[in-house]
């Protein structure tokens, strides 16, 4: 079924924040968050949090790995909101307040956003 | 989780129990003396074991990762071989010298090609084919395999010593230390994010920045102290320090403060390994981590000097690992391990973890290169330590131990 609809039936709320918060992966998501206004930030973080049960209790019902398009968007969405959280709870600023320059850490391993990960007990 | 409030207040008195380390203040010449810098990597450094990696990371035979110690600047080829025995190699070509292995993990069909002539290796590091063979003169290929490392498994981490012949046996470094803490669900938290960062300070500033919590309730007033400040324990103590050898481990303690709204999200709603006790433990803790057994315990930093130091929970744990690179330089990689998520909303458990602790080490580290200039400047050339900062004091006296030692080994050599 053709859907014009980026993110899952329910989410239509928060369709103005794809693709701007969509990142493919950790790094991108630090990059996005220091680049940002912290307006931009907290209208972000608000109207996630106010989502984040709801969007969590979607996601709960799929396992890593057979995400739809529109699962994968809305699970890059709160990726982005963990991503924002402490800029807004923590330092009201989108860097670590008075921290060591955060984009002096270079990613070297990030788990994969979308890929399905061995459980114990899983035949390799 | 742990629930009850209010847990009486550790007292003062731990340095008492170690009556060797003193309580003076102590000169901070270590800590940026290129000469003695110099000896200590003679005397401490080249002598010990570095974690590089975890036998998950090489699951299947042909399975590979490759790793490069900067402060050595060895690099490790690491691989599975069809015996299903795990192998370390320097990854040197014994041709021209050149990595044998470029890429930094991957799967092997069973060689390894050097990419400069195309000679190639097999699993166990025999030399197994060489090019235009008959262009040299006489080569004896059963002598020209790649040059093992000495490697050494612990709880399924891979360490290896950059010495030909090491000081000591890996079980040895690791000691009581290594012994009392296994049996830990080290195993469990298979998925990992691993980030690196040049500081420009001593390496044990580094082993010193999670290594006491007085700084919480003044560091990380929004981050980390709230839940501390909710169990009273407002001067930011430790529940015990253990010394084991050269060796250490601090136990935290707290009570569950208010969450944060994401954090609550992530506890309440997506299984994070949240960083405090829970009931729900389906392992039991070896004797070594939470050793008094309090309820009230959070998280034990276990220290493995000198390099390396985990921070764990019951139900994740992380890495700090210090590479050092002189007097006042020093490569930090952290890795963050967590249970593995099968649910998408599981996954952003996993991120919420690591974000919350990326960013409190960078709380942390905000202090690292100022206090590195104040000593590089001679404008502190003393330390006072706090009873609580024992760990720190420690590590001081066991720096200063190891190197008078040596001392007394060269003059009766």
């Amino acid at each position: 079924m053709a859907s014009s609809a980026n993110l899952p039936a329910g989410f239509a709320d928060l369709e103005g924040f794809v693709p701007e918060w969509v990142h493919p992966d950790a790094e991108h998501r630090l990059v996005k968050r220091l680049s940002s206004e912290m307006d931009d930030i907290r209208a972000f973080y608000v109207a996630m949090l106010e989502r984040g049960e709801a969007a969590l209790a979607w996601l709960r019902d799929y396992e890593l790995g057979v995400l739809p398009p529109e699962g994968e968007r809305l699970l890059r969405l709160m990726l982005m909101l963990a991503e924002v959280a402490p800029a807004v709870e923590w330092y009201g600023d989108p860097r670590v307040y008075d921290g060591f320059p955060v984009e002096r850490l270079r990613y070297l391993r990030q788990i994969s956003d979308t890929a399905p990960q061995l459980q114990p007990g899983d035949a390799r | 989780m742990n629930k009850m409030a209010r847990p009486p207040v550790p007292g003062i008195g731990i340095t008492a129990r170690y009556p060797e380390i003193g309580t003076g203040p102590v000169d901070t010449a270590i800590y940026h003396e290129p000469a003695i810098y110099e000896k200590e990597m003679k005397a401490i450094l080249r002598r010990s074991w570095y974690m590089i990696g975890r036998i998950e990371q090489v699951a299947r035979a042909g399975d590979f990762f490759t790793y490069f110690m900067p402060t050595f600047q060895q690099e490790v080829l690491v691989c599975r071989d069809r015996n299903g025995e795990i192998n370390a190699f320097h990854n040197v070509c014994s041709h021209r010298g050149n990595v044998v292995e470029h890429r930094r993990e991957g799967h092997s069909n069973g060689l390894f090609m050097c990419r400069f002539h195309g000679w190639s290796f097999d699993l166990e590091g025999n030399l197994a084919r060489i090019r235009d063979e008959e262009g040299f003169f006489g080569l004896d290929k059963t002598c020209l395999g790649l040059k093992p490392i000495p490697m050494g498994i612990w709880e399924g981490f891979i360490w290896v010593c950059p010495e030909d012949e090491p000081y000591q046996s890996l079980e040895d470094f690791l000691g009581d230390q290594g012994r009392d803490t296994a049996g830990y669900a080290w195993g469990a938290c298979t998925k990992s994010y691993q980030t690196e960062a040049e500081v420009a300070c001593n390496w044990k500033l580094i082993n010193d920045s999670p290594a006491e919590v007085y700084h919480i309730p003044v560091l990380h007033p929004h981050s980390a102290a709230p839940t501390m400040m909710a169990s009273g324990n407002v001067m930011g103590r430790l529940l015990d320090v253990r010394i084991a050898g050269n060796h250490r481990t601090n136990s935290h303690y707290s009570v569950m403060g208010e969450p944060k709204p994401v954090q609550k999200l992530a506890y309440f709603h997506a299984a994070a390994a949240q960083n405090v006790a829970r009931d729900d433990l389906d392992y039991e803790m070896p004797v070594g981590i939470n050793a008094t057994r309090s309820p009230h315990w959070t998280v034990d930093l276990i220290m493995f000097f000198p390099s390396i130091a985990f921070t764990l929970s019951a139900g994740m744990y992380t890495a700090h690992q210090v590479w050092p690179m002189g007097p006042n330089r020093s490569i930090y990689q952290q890795r963050i391990f967590v249970r593995p998520a099968r649910t998408a909303a599981e996954r952003f458990g996993q991120e919420n973890t690591m974000v919350e602790f990326r960013d409190i080490v960078m709380e942390d580290f905000s202090t690292l290169e100022r206090i590195q200039r104040a000593l590089d400047t001679g404008q502190i050339r003393q330390f006072h330590y706090h009873d609580h900062e024992l760990a720190l004091r420690h590590q001081h006296h066991v720096v200063t131990r190891i190197l008078a030692e040596y001392d007394r080994e060269l003059e009766g050599a």
